[in-house]
């Protein structure tokens, strides 16, 4: 329903803390050139556990750099990766919150699957490990799902409707399409937002473990060889803004976020429906004014397990028809791994610098075709094509489906 | 729980499956007992836990298309596994 009052969404800023390091441009180097950073898992507690690899946020990152001392302290993984993530794309916007009373008209709202799993994990340990006596006395602020969004508030003087959005792997897609509809409907002129994750705890990776979803190998997505998914971690964080707002300031505009769909499978708390999906990317064509056609590019889900990158391709039939088999489809993830509520951001920066450059980043790791999954993937090499407009999957446990669509830059 | 491997085996489905342990025959699979998907890794974590082994990762595998008794089998190969290591350590 696409309502004539609407607002546009420009994004006039990125940042992300990835396993390809510091830095948003650095991911999308690492993308566009087709290098993984997924590598042997670095835990000290490695040899109880199963879990072979990982995508980490390199051990060079230094949380500290560039944070006040005193807030420090406060910030378990997740706010560190998302404070620097912010501090990166609000600069590149180059807005200031002080002036006419911008920061009280912005809005920041972040996703997170689990929030402080660090923090939990550290204290856990501690009383029922060391049986100590008592909990550290931050660890309520610390591990807090809403601690990233309050984090991004306060050091910036963001005083407009802030919150957390969790829907575990899509938390992040969520989170950017509740920042742009505020934008949208004018209950905000700017919004930062995107998703956060650090959480290869050595509990949360036991639980994985048990799950028996994780591959023991590398990230195939889409590939016959695959063997499930590679947890990473980091963060993406952009800046939306109103088109005109963005305009009268001579902003650089890096795309617009054209639209979204968000639906249920309504069907079982981890098996996929095609069919949800698909109604998800067919509303996000409908709500951006989109016909398949328009669309050069999909930013898939493509977690490499078995049961998503079947139902994917199939859904992506579904909604595109036609027009399916001349989309190329690419997995980021078998570079930057499954960044469960910050995946939709990382794979935000790809689509960006897609939409900008004209390339689009491949799927590492594809080797064997798979007869069941038969669309373009773009295997192991960039593209160099136009992308007039791409959409950007999200799909998580518990059957939730959420769906950007982005155009290039007006 | 006592009996043979495979009795403790097919207790262990039947219940996972909510069903008396006379249906289950070597040749069901955990899919014709209704046993899917997230169940079906709860049922290999029962009996992991139960005769206290680790069955390897089967990445890729479908443990919905298992039968009854490859579950029998490879309860007996871990445990075969464990006393050759049991063994080997002393």
């Amino acid at each position: 329903m696409q309502s004539p009052t609407l607002r546009r969404v420009a994004i006039t800023g990125m940042g992300a803390i990835s396993p390809h390091g510091v830095g948003a441009e650095t991911l999308w180097q690492g993308l566009r050139e087709g290098r993984s950073a997924i590598g042997p898992l670095r835990h000290p507690d490695a040899a109880r556990l199963r879990v072979k690899v990982a995508a980490q946020v390199p051990a060079s990152f230094d949380p500290a750099a560039g944070i006040d001392e005193r807030t420090l302290p406060l910030l378990d993984r997740t706010s560190e990766f998302a404070l620097h993530a912010a501090r990166e794309a609000i600069t590149q916007s180059g807005l200031d919150f002080d002036e006419n009373g911008l920061g009280l008209r912005t809005a920041v709202i972040v996703g997170t699957g689990v929030g402080g799993e660090t923090t939990q994990d550290e204290q856990s340990k501690r009383l029922y490990g060391e049986n100590a006596a008592r909990a550290h006395p931050l660890t309520i602020v610390r591990l807090m799902t809403n601690a990233s969004a309050s984090h991004i508030s306060i050091a910036w003087g963001l005083r407009g409707p802030t919150f957390a959005v969790a829907s575990a792997c899509a938390s992040a897609n969520h989170a950017i399409i509740q920042a742009a509809q505020m934008i949208r409907y004018g209950q905000a002129d700017v919004a930062i937002t995107g998703g956060t994750e650090a959480c290869l705890t050595y509990g949360a990776l036991k639980a994985w473990e048990a799950m028996r979803v994780l591959a023991d190998d590398d990230c195939r997505p889409f590939s016959a060889n695959r063997r499930g998914l590679v947890l990473g971690e980091g963060a993406g964080i952009f800046v939306l803004e109103s088109m005109e707002h963005a305009q009268a300031r001579g902003a650089t505009i890096l795309a617009e976020l054209a639209g979204s769909g968000m639906t249920a499978d309504a069907t079982d708390i981890v098996s996929p429906s095609a069919d949800g999906a698909a109604a998800a990317m067919r509303q996000a064509l409908d709500d951006a004014g989109l016909a398949p056609q328009d669309v050069d590019y999909v930013n898939a889900h493509g977690t490499g397990t078995l049961a998503n990158d079947v139902t994917e391709t199939r859904a992506i039939r579904l909604a595109f028809g036609a027009h399916a088999g001349r989309l190329a489809v690419s997995s980021t993830k078998s570079m930057h791994g499954h960044a469960l509520g910050a995946s939709g951001a990382l794979e935000l920066v790809a689509v960006i610098g897609a939409l900008r450059d004209g390339v689009v980043p491949p799927t590492a790791n594809l080797d064997q075709p798979d007869p069941a999954c038969d669309l373009d993937y773009v295997p192991n090499v960039a593209r160099r094509m136009p992308v007039r407009a791409a959409l950007s999957n999200s799909f998580a446990f518990g059957g939730l489906n959420a769906v950007l669509a982005l155009k290039r830059a007006p | 729980m006592t009996g043979t491997i495979q009795q403790q085996v097919f207790e262990i489905i039947a219940k996972q499956a909510k069903t008396d342990v006379a249906n289950v025959k070597p040749e069901s699979t955990l899919k014709d007992l209704g046993v899917a998907s997230l169940e079906a890794i709860e049922l290999i974590f029962e009996i992991e836990e139960h005769f206290n082994i680790s069955f390897p990762d089967q990445q890729g595998a479908n443990f919905d298309s298992d039968s009854a008794q490859s579950l029998v089998d490879a309860v007996q190969k871990a445990l075969a596994d464990k006393a050759a290591a049991d063994e080997g350590s002393k």
